[in-house]
């Protein structure tokens, strides 16, 4: 998947699961489907595998910890700063990786460690920005939809297929041309094109949700709708939420780099995107100082994979349904 | 009959949506005038400017009321006519623009789709008929690794390898070269397109695959004596390709975007950096434009998958 189109992730697997496939999880073990032959034994192995987060899980956590801690700390560590040109008497740079400077410098010999932990602070900050934007709007109104059905519902799902038939990335530069490319833009932009494939997860689950006993219990006990939708619902919407929005986060980062790319991302300081754009922009740069593309694509790679691996994880933990209903 | 003209009547108003909301943003939150003359649009105290002013306002009946103005535009579009680029002279007309670059970006789409088809099914196959193997684990990290990969890293890194380090490829794209040594220029591009989203075929493929493998009718097959390649090229694949046909439309919007950012870094003049130039420059009816064409094919793309989907399975139609 072009991980650049934001949604199109989710849209495949709602789309995917219309032919009425039996659900499979990470490792592609059969689930749901009739399995002539296999031994209740087997199925209970499964299941208690299945409840473990495994191995890949914690690494992934662990990959992300040290990240986001570097960058929430960034300021305070013993790094140089980002920005000061550490020129070295009679050598042009950029400079290659040293113990003094880690990742090597770019060409205006900035330290490029610095650069990138500097450049998390911004990635992460529009990822999870963004989506925590996603979660509030699109969750709010998935659930609605989800728990009104009817002429509500339309409505809402058409605002969601509205937003999804605008190529993503064409949206988000229309807007960020238009307005001022700050922090806060960026990250509302990249959250209003998760609002749509957010919005349909939290939808579906809704509808699986909302027939089940202990909501009929509540309704028939006189329970308004805030309290249902707020007391009986939303708990059980947004732990799977949880688990698609880190892989969500995954998307809107490698979102900023494609802003980036058409130069339309965050316009002070260092951003993953920007990095990997100024060391790879000249091919003869590229030629010749390839680890200056080189630390940062693998950090923005390893975060973006170990998102994905940890989003995975959970939820197939949680045993998230995305029906197409 | 009623669910076709239901899912054409919403497909025509999700047309019109989406061309209301972009002619709305960029004449609301744009200023028209001055992206047409430039600084000329704030002289009004010059006769020689006025009349440049009026004459704007008059070709691109900039007096009108904006609901007017939109229903104007479409007018036109619809007949054909993508009206003039937003200059002091409107030349050349934006159909021009399109008809030079267009024809590009459908070279780069079809042939990142074909490649990612090409991949994805054999390695589904085979895939597959090695479920859960250790082949088959590593692969599906493999695929893991391939869908979390963004484009541009994935571009930068192909770039790196195979036109710079190993120099198989040329780093950019001649306009005026023949037809073949074009395509052979974009064999990067496409497959920096066609990697992570023939992962993303494969996976679904091989899934539906598995599936189709526990039913009956393969058991049958196998029973009678047809052979294990037989039974996964013949019987199993067919019934497979379902959800394949539909991801391939969904797809197709993905790649566009995708496009966008690749068109860059290959330095392709297509579609993706016109609508890039013309959106740095407030090109507005150039951006209009390819945002409706894009959104056109994307939305008539699916309808026609819906409506293939609901020949080939009646049971999409009652839903």
């Amino acid at each position: 998947m072009s991980m650049s189109e934001f949604g199109a992730e989710a849209e495949i697997e709602f789309r995917g699961t219309r032919a009425a496939s039996p659900e499979l999880d990470e490792s592609g073990e059969l689930e749901n489907a009739s399995r002539p032959g296999s031994t209740i034994d087997v199925d209970a192995d499964e299941k208690a595998a299945k409840r473990k987060l495994g191995f890949t899980f914690w690494v992934s956590a662990l990959w992300l910890v040290l990240v986001i801690g570097g960058a929430i700390l960034a300021p305070y560590l013993a790094i140089k700063s980002p920005d000061v040109n550490f020129i070295q008497p009679g050598e042009r740079p950029p400079y290659s990786p040293s113990a003094e400077h880690w990742f090597g410098t770019d060409q205006d010999a900035r330290d490029m460690f610095s650069r990138t932990l500097y450049g998390a602070r911004t990635s992460l900050t529009v990822g999870f920005a963004a989506i925590a934007f996603g979660v509030l709007v699109g969750g709010s109104l998935g659930l609605l939809a989800g728990y009104f059905r009817g002429k509500v519902d339309q409505f809402i799902s058409f605002a969601f297929l509205t937003l999804l038939s605008f190529p993503a990335l064409v949206l988000a530069i229309l807007i960020t041309v238009l307005l001022e490319r700050s922090l806060t833009t960026i990250a509302i932009v990249i959250g209003i094109l998760s609002v749509a494939p957010v919005g349909r997860v939290a939808r579906a689950t809704t509808i699986s949700f909302a027939d089940r006993e202990f909501v009929l219990a509540a309704k028939s006990l006189g329970a308004r709708h805030p309290r249902i939708i707020i007391r009986e619902l939303l708990p059980n919407v947004l732990i799977p939420m949880g688990a698609f929005s880190l892989l969500g986060v995954a998307i809107a980062i490698v979102a900023e780099g494609s802003l980036a790319f058409l130069g339309q991302s965050v316009e002070k300081g260092p951003t993953w995107g920007k990095i990997i754009l100024t060391a790879s922009q000249s091919s003869r740069d590229l030629e010749k100082y390839p680890f200056m593309a080189f630390f940062p694509i693998m950090t923005l790679f390893l975060t973006v994979l170990a998102l994905n691996f940890a989003g995975d994880r959970l939820r197939s933990y949680f045993d998230v349904k995305e029906l197409s209903l | 009959m009623k669910f076709w003209l239901s899912r054409i009547g919403g497909a025509l108003a999700l047309i019109l949506t989406v061309s209301a909301i972009t002619f709305g943003a960029m004449n609301l939150l744009g200023d028209p005038l001055f992206n047409i003359l430039g600084p000329t649009a704030g002289d009004v105290g010059n006769p020689e400017s006025l009349e440049k002013i009026n004459a704007a306002k008059e070709q691109f009946n900039l007096d009108e009321p904006l609901p007017i103005r939109w229903g104007l535009w479409l007018g036109d579009f619809v007949r054909g006519d993508f009206g003039p680029q937003f200059s002091a002279t409107g030349q050349p007309p934006v159909s021009d623009l399109i008809v030079e670059r267009l024809p590009r970006s459908i070279m780069l789409l079809v042939m990142a789709q074909t490649m990612a088809t090409l991949i994805a099914v054999p390695w589904a196959i085979w895939s597959a008929s090695k479920a859960n193997s250790v082949a088959d684990r590593t692969s599906t990290v493999f695929t893991f690794m391939m869908i979390g990969m963004p484009t541009f890293a994935l571009g930068v890194i192909l770039k790196f390898v195979f036109a710079i380090k190993l120099d198989w490829f040329p780093l950019t794209f001649t306009a005026n070269d023949p037809f073949w040594s074009r395509v052979y220029s974009m064999f990067l591009p496409a497959l920096t397109l066609a990697l992570p989203v023939g992962a993303v075929y494969q996976r679904l493929l091989r899934t539906d695959l598995i599936t189709t493998l526990q039913d009956d009718f393969i058991l049958t097959a196998r029973s009678k004596g047809v052979s294990r390649r037989n039974v996964l090229f013949k019987h199993a694949l067919r019934p497979s390709l379902f959800s394949f046909i539909t991801i391939f439309g969904v797809n197709t919007g993905a790649l566009i975007g995708g496009s966008l950012v690749v068109e860059q870094i290959f330095r392709i003049p297509g579609l993706g950096s016109a609508i890039v130039e013309a959106i740095l420059r407030e090109d507005f009816p150039v951006v209009l434009t390819i945002v409706m064409l894009v959104t056109v094919t994307f939305v008539v793309l699916n309808v026609a998958i819906d409506l293939l989907y609901s020949v080939i399975d009646p049971r999409v139609r009652a839903s």
